[in-house]
This record gives C-alpha cells, structure tokens and sequence, in this order.
C-alpha cells in the first residue's frame, strides 16, 4: 500500500499502517502514540491504525498489551505480597502496585494501626487473587498504581475469568455489566473480564457498614445449576467472539446469549467449529 | 513445489553418503539443484495467528523448506530484577532447534554454543530496531523455536522475528528483512539451501528498507572482496522483494482485524483517540 | 501440568462445579468429555514419521490449546553389545519457552526430564519393541529417535504426548535394507573372523545360518520404507484427575491446579481383549484407597480403549488423505 497522498487525514476516511512506514511531514504535525520522526516525517512504528486529532498523529496498534489511563476499570492478579504493597499482574507492560494505603481496612477510613496490617497483608490479599481496580496514578517509570478504595471495588469470588486482547473491551459508561440471566460481567479495560453469578446491588458486602471480613472473604457464595451453566455460557461466547476480534459490548454480549439459547445442543458445543462459526456470522449480520 | 524441493534434499543426502556423483550447484542452462534461477527467491509462506501459551505476538515463517515459529512475549514484568535497566526494555532472545529439524537428528541444549551464538546475533540485531526506551525496566522475551532446516536458518529467524514483533504491536523503527547470498565461481547466487550454503562461501545481510540501512552481516566462510560488493548489493535488492511479503502478510492480519473490530457497534474513532493521550 | 496461578475463590468455585450434582465444569463439558483434539500427520518431511496433535485450540484462530509436535528419526547404530541387537527406541520431550512462558529456564529443564523420564521409560520397553529395527544381527541396527515438542500447554500434556507418540510412531517408515556381504581376501577375513567366532561362543546363539553379511545398501524402493511391526500396540494415556470421590479427564490448567492429585495410566490395546498397562503413576499428594484405585485403574482401560480406537480410526483417515495427496499429485505431473 503504497498511499503517498495526505488527503486521508482530511476525510477522515481509515487507514492502516504498519512499521517504517512515512505518515506526513514533521512540520505540518505532531507525533503522538505508535509514531516516531524521521528526516522531517511522521513515521509509523506499529500496525494498525492511523488517527489524528488536530494536528496530532497517532497510530493505535491493533495488537497489544494493555495501556493503562488514569481512572480505568482493570482486573488484575497479585503476584507478589511486598512491605506495604501488593504487585498485581493487570496485562500491562509491568505489573501494577497496590498500595497498602489505597486499599479499604477494617474499621473505617480514619484509622491508622498500618504496623499491624502489614504483619496481615495476606489476610486481605495474597498470591494468585484476583481483584478489580482503578488505575490511581503513574509512578516516574509508567507503572501504574491502583486503588480499590470504593465499594464495587476489590476482591473477585463467585465465578471464573477469561482474558481478550484488550483492545476489544471498549470504554463503556459502567464496566460493570448485568446481565438478564443472573450473570455480572466486570469488563477490565486491560483484557482481563470476571464473569459471576449476579450479587443484588443490596447485598454486596459491606453496603452499609463496611465488613472487612466479608469483602477479603475467599469464600463463594452458594451457586445453582442454571447460574453457573449460564456463566460457562457466557464464557464460551466471549472466547468465540474475541478469537475473531469482535468487540465486547453489553449489546454484542446478550445478542450472543440470545442466539447461543435459540441453539441445540450443550454449552459446551458452542467451541465447536460450526457453532463458532455461526455465532460470528449471526453477529457480524446484525453490525 | 515444496514436496519437489525435498525430494531433492533427500535424495541428495543419500548420495552424498554412498559418495554417488554430486547436485551441480548451478548447471549449464542456469538453474540451481532446485530448478530455480540465479536470483530466484524461495516460496516464503507467512501465518500470523496465535501460538504459544498466549503469546502477545508471534510469526510461523518458511523460506522453502526451513521453518521457524517466533513467538514473543511482552512487554511485560521481568521475570529477575537484576536484568533490568532503569532506562529501557531488556531484549531477551532464546533459539531452540528441534532435534528432527535437519536430515541429521542432532539435539542442541540452551547452553550449545552455536545456539548461544545465534541468539546473540539477533539481540544485536533487534535491540536497536526496536523502542525499548518506551519501556523502562521491562522485559521482551523472543522466543525462536526453529523446526526445519534447509538453509537459510539466520534469515529466517530474523524475518520472522520482525513479523512476531509488529504482529505484537511492540514498536520498532522498521521491518528488518534478512537473505542470504552466495558465489558459485563468479556467479552470485541468491536464498541459499542447505546444498548450497555448505558448498559456497556465502554471507547473511539484513536491511531495514525505509532507511536502506543494513543492520546486520553475518559471513562464517570466506568471500572474495570483489564479489562481496556484489553479493551486497543483489542482497538489498531481495531484501526489498522479501520486505513486500512480509509487509503484504502484516497489512493483511491487520486488515482483518480492524474490519472484524469495526464490524460491529460504534466504529472507534474521535473521541478515544483524546483520551489516549496524557 | 506447570501450576496455573489461581485463587482460592476460583479454586473453589471449580472444585464446587465438580461436586454438585450433576458435575458442571467451566467450559460446560461433562466429567469424562474431551476438548477437541486435532490430529495431522507427515508434518516434518526430514523426519521417518511425524505427528502434530492439539487439545482445546480455539477452532476460529487456533489459540489456546495444548499443542505437541512428535517426530521419529531413525539413525544406523553399529551394535556393540548383543543386547542391543534389534535396535532400540530412545524418547526425548523437548518444551518450548513459548509453551510455558513463566517458568525460568530451570524450572523448563526439570519440567523436560520428567516429562521425558516417563515417556521413555513407557515406550521403550521391550513388551513394545517393534521387531523390524535389526538390520544385521549383531552388526548394525536402527536407533529410534522420538522427540517430541511441546509448542503450548493449556493442560492435559500427558495424555498429549502419548497420542501425538503414538500417532508418530504410527506414521513412521522403516527404510527397506539389503545386507551385503563382501568377500575379502582370507587374511582380513580371518581376522575379524575371528573376533565373531569368540562373541558367538559366549552368546550360545546357533550362528550358522547368520550370513557374513558386514554392511548393507537400501535398494530404491518405490515407497518410504515399512511400517513398524506391531504399531496397533503402541499404547495410549490417559489421567485422572482425582477430586475427593470424582474423578475427570482432559483438565485444563485452572482444573489442574484445583485437585490434588492424578492418576496417569498407560495401557497398550493390541487387539479389543489383549490389553495391558503399560505404565502407571500417581501425581501430586493424596491418598487413594486401594479399592478405589482399582476401580480407576479398570475405568482407565475403557477409556483409554475409545481414544486408541478413535486415535487409529483418525491415523488410518490420516494415510488414505496422504496418499490420496500423493497419487493426486504425481497424477498431475504426467
């Protein structure tokens, strides 16, 4: 593609680019993401696709690790349990830190007894758990740092994750997503997404007064059969619908739950190829 | 024509071992052992869907019948703190060649030396190309897993690295697109077999082509210094030929994923591009 | 195989899923289903017999499974000793970075010699010994290499191995040899001559029909070679995950770190009522009662006897698909 005219980035028309490719002149823009300058032009350093604001230029890799943003919705696993902080794997280009600070404790905002909470890090997180987050802040070389200061934040219980290219998951109004057939979906921006029974708003831990016990609690809720088939369900479509690059959005999610209950045969058929297939197709004809 | 190239292989390393007459290198009418021209280039074949365990990017690539998957991993955590730098990614290369991959079963460890040498020369070679400065204290691990060998094997682990890297969306300068090159008497030959690579002196050139820089020459036998410009030269030039299969397969993945991802709902583009930035 | 990190929470949301009644697995599947396994042959043209087999790939863009490459290459081996007369099998279980990719490079090597150890230790037994791998007694005979390559792991890599080696071993070609015998002047004659008759004296073997044959030629033949005697025994894995009373088949990473321990067990199906076990081992720390580990070991041959069954259906589809290949093709040329 050899495209040597500039009048795409008037029309606003798509364009794809890929490594060492020349964009525009260095004069007339700025580079931004995914570019880089060379002998006075804007030069691609990734694939995928070329987008300008103003007279910024950037190009958003179709493929790649997380990048976080500050006040993204993220899952992440801990890694490691350090002196005051957690290290949390959130699928980017280092893992994150949680700060002791930027987690809730037992017994209220005000207190101060952190002697005593790091001698118990592990009764509030430990190696292999999964959270959801907030990306908080960077710290001086990109890491970012999280926060699980709210009530809909912290620890995951009652279901199963699965992991997509981030790119994927879009920036929706709420990450948090219920579903008509009693399943909460957390739709981490970095990939990661918790698929669950649903909690009601009114019984989540600590609504009202809060329960360190019960939010760090490792114990699941009891789950009953249609529940946890239709988790399985819902897994299944978002593996098919990611392994073709489809986007994962609340309307995308149920038309693929609606199609997947029309269909015979079990949940677990829905990986095999013809069901696959025709999932896409169902869902690439309803655009 | 694959099949028809190996036949070739095979019955010729039969013969050489009954010590039967050998391949002409270069016969009379112009064509090489496996019917190709002077400058004639291999079938190079290119698939860039998933591999690995989860890899963020990787890259199945053959130059005729030699055969290497790339995957590559990263950026992410490094596994050790002490290989870390303040200031930029760690590159980390590993070269595994399966015991079966050559007519020869012969199995090299992580510690065989022709092994390690290889691994090097492609850290040297990839470490400037790509932006590790975006990346402070972070690892790319490349793992090269080389499953057939017919000549070739340096070039083939450099183009398909290249691939696996713009297929994981980790920047870099340029493609690098490696051949080889070799003299039989005073005529250059191009995509060297394995026939061919143990019998001429030959050398390995990469070249990034926006630039024309080369990036990497890598000669293990001697080559006389008239034909050396040559054998240069006609390397650049085959450089920019595998450059556009390398591109046509990239721009083809990356196609097929934005179609795929603009399918559907609200096409991306305005709004998100702002809240990139920071 | 290499423990997934997980949480307790979805520890125990899948070891949950396994108790209740009926059982419910993550991915919907039933106690004792199967991903879907794909199977190619011929795949590494250097090699006397190939194999490429996958569990759980995503069937749209191939991501996800566990996937192993299994290839036999046979090499001349001069015989020193008598045991080794009519050759020997040698297995080698290579893991790739890519496979496992947060495991350091000592923890990869310990994973390969276990690996390896077991599948060794199982297929070079003699009770499987293909009898053609002899070229000239006491001589010369074939060295069968079988390496295997794990290019990724998503769970279940035992029972991977042993199909993809079973299926390799099934693909492979035992060149056809023609012995030959040189007549030397006496004197060298005798002199090696010599040598012989001590050996022959010690091995109490009746030797008078055994041709001077010293070395051999492989005449061209109009195909690869024959296939290995007895390739219907080579025998087939399969593990038992075991949880409290359940037990379940083909776990994926996440299941494996949710149970204890497994059961692996290797049975050879030469023929539906001639079968036996190969090998066995227990994994990982729990206790069984004997009871209870007999009636696993008697569910393992039934299961293992639908995979062999299945596994040569689809090795015999493989050689017809080859050779339907192979004839189109040379069809084409004339």
């Amino acid at each position: 593609m050899d495209e040597d005219d500039e009048d795409f980035l008037e029309t606003g028309g798509m364009k794809l680019t890929w490594p060492g490719e020349s964009l525009t002149s260095s004069q007339d823009y700025m580079r931004g993401h995914g570019t880089y300058v060379d002998k006075e032009e804007v030069v691609a350093s990734v694939s995928g696709l070329v987008e300008r604001v103003n007279k910024l230029i950037t190009v958003r890799a179709v493929r790649t690790r997380y990048n976080p943003e500050v006040g993204d919705l993220v899952v992440g696993r801990i890694t490691e349990v350090q002196p005051r902080r957690w290290k949390v794997d959130g699928n980017s280009r280092q893992d994150a830190v949680l700060m002791l600070s930027s987690v809730n404790l037992p017994g209220g905002v005000q207190r101060r007894k952190l002697e005593s909470d790091e001698l118990q890090m592990r009764t509030f997180f430990e190696e292999g758990d999964l959270l959801v987050a907030e990306v908080q802040a960077f710290f001086g070389d990109g890491t970012m740092s999280l926060h699980t200061r709210s009530l809909s934040y912290g620890k995951l219980r009652n279901g199963q994750l699965v992991t997509v290219p981030p790119i994927l998951v879009r920036r929706l109004k709420s990450h948090f997503i219920s579903l008509p057939c009693g399943v909460d979906l957390i739709l981490g921006l970095n990939g990661y997404i918790w698929v669950s029974k649903h909690v009601k708003e009114n019984e989540r831990e600590g609504e009202e007064a809060f329960d360190a016990e019960a939010v760090y609690s490792n114990q699941n809720d009891d789950i009953d059969d249609s529940t946890r088939m239709a988790i399985s369900r819902v897994t299944n479509l978002i593996i098919i619908l990611a392994s073709r690059s489809i986007p994962l959005t609340d309307t995308i999610l149920l038309d693929a739950y609606d199609w997947s209950l029309e269909q015979e045969g079990d949940v677990k058929d829905l990986l095999h190829e013809d069901a696959s297939d025709a999932l896409v197709t169902t869902i690439l004809a309803k655009g | 024509m694959s099949a028809d190239r190996l036949l070739l292989t095979l019955s010729d390393s039969s013969d050489s071992s009954d010590g039967h007459s050998r391949i002409e290198i270069l016969n009379t009418g112009g064509y090489r052992s496996d019917g190709r021209r002077q400058y004639e280039l291999r079938t190079i074949s290119i698939d860039l869907s998933p591999q690995g365990s989860g890899a963020d990017g990787s890259a199945s690539l053959t130059h005729g019948l030699t055969q290497v998957n790339v995957c590559v991993f990263g950026p992410r955590e490094a596994k050790m703190r002490s290989q870390t730098y303040h200031d930029r990614a760690n590159v980390n290369i590993e070269v595994a060649i399966a015991a079966f991959s050559a007519s020869e079963r012969r199995k090299r460890g992580r510690g065989d030396k022709r092994i390690l040498e290889l691994s090097q020369t492609l850290k040297s070679t990839f470490e400037p190309v790509i932006q590790t400065s975006l990346y402070p204290r972070s690892q790319i691990d490349i793992y090269i897993q080389v499953l057939q060998q017919d000549g070739g094997l340096l070039q083939a682990c450099v183009n398909a690295t290249t691939l696996a890297l713009a297929n994981a969306g980790i920047p870099t300068y340029d493609f690098v697109c490696a051949v080889t090159g070799g003299v039989h008497s005073t005529s250059p030959l191009l995509d060297l077999t394995l026939l061919e690579e143990n019998d001429l002196p030959n050398v390995t050139v990469a070249v990034m082509p926006r630039s024309g820089k080369i990036t990497l020459v890598s000669m293990e036998t001697r080559l006389h210094v008239d034909r050396f410009e040559e054998i240069f030269r006609l390397a650049g030039e085959a450089g920019k030929v595998i450059h556009r299969e390398m591109r046509k397969a990239v721009k083809d993945r990356t196609e097929q994923l934005v179609a795929s991802m603009q399918s559907v709902g609200r096409p991306s583009t305005g709004a998100d591009v702002g809240d990139n930035e920071y | 195989m290499t423990s997934a990190s997980i949480s307790k929470a979805e520890k125990s949301y899948i070891q949950a899923g396994l108790l209740t009644s009926p059982p419910r697995r993550a991915d919907g599947r039933y106690l004792h289903d199967f991903r879907a396994i794909y199977l190619e042959t011929g795949v590494a043209p250097l090699s006397n017999g190939s194999a490429r087999l996958s569990i759980g790939r995503n069937p749209l863009d191939g991501s996800g499974g566990t996937e192993v490459l299994a290839a036999v290459k046979l090499e001349v081996e001069n015989i020193e000793e008598q045991t080794l007369d009519g050759g020997r099998i040698a297995c080698n279980v290579s893991c790739s970075p890519s496979a496992y990719p947060h495991l350091s490079s000592g923890a990869l090597d310990d994973l390969q010699h276990d690996l390896t150890t077991v599948l060794h230790q199982t297929l070079s037994h003699p009770s499987l010994h293909p009898k053609n791998l002899g070229i000239i007694p006491r001589k010369k005979s074939w060295l069968l290499n079988l390496d295997l390559l794990v290019t990724a792991e998503a769970g279940n890599i035992y029972d991977a191995l042993f199909l993809a080696a079973r299926a390799a071993l099934w693909d492979t070609k035992v060149p056809r040899t023609r012995s030959v015998e040189y007549k030397t002047p006496k004197t060298f004659l005798s002199a090696s001559g010599d040598m012989d008759v001590d050996q022959d004296t010690r091995s109490g073997f009746d030797t008078r029909h055994v041709a001077h044959a010293t070395d051999f030629e492989l005449p061209d033949y109009w195909d690869e070679g024959e296939i290995l005697e007895g390739r219907e025994r080579w025998p087939v894995a399969v593990t038992l995950n075991l949880l409290h009373t359940v037990h379940f088949l083909d776990a994926t990473l996440q299941e494996e770190a949710s149970c204890a321990s497994r059961l692996l067990v290797v049975y050879s199906h030469e023929s539906p009522t001639a079968y036996t076990i190969q090998s066995m081992r227990m994994l990982g720390s729990d206790e069984l009662s004997i009871p209870h580990l007999k009636k696993l070991i008697k569910e393992a041959e039934g299961f293992t006897r639908s995979m062999a069954t299945s596994l040569t259906t689809k090795l015999e589809d493989e050689d017809f698909r080859r050779n339907q290949k192979a004839r189109e093709k040379f069809g084409r040329r004339k």
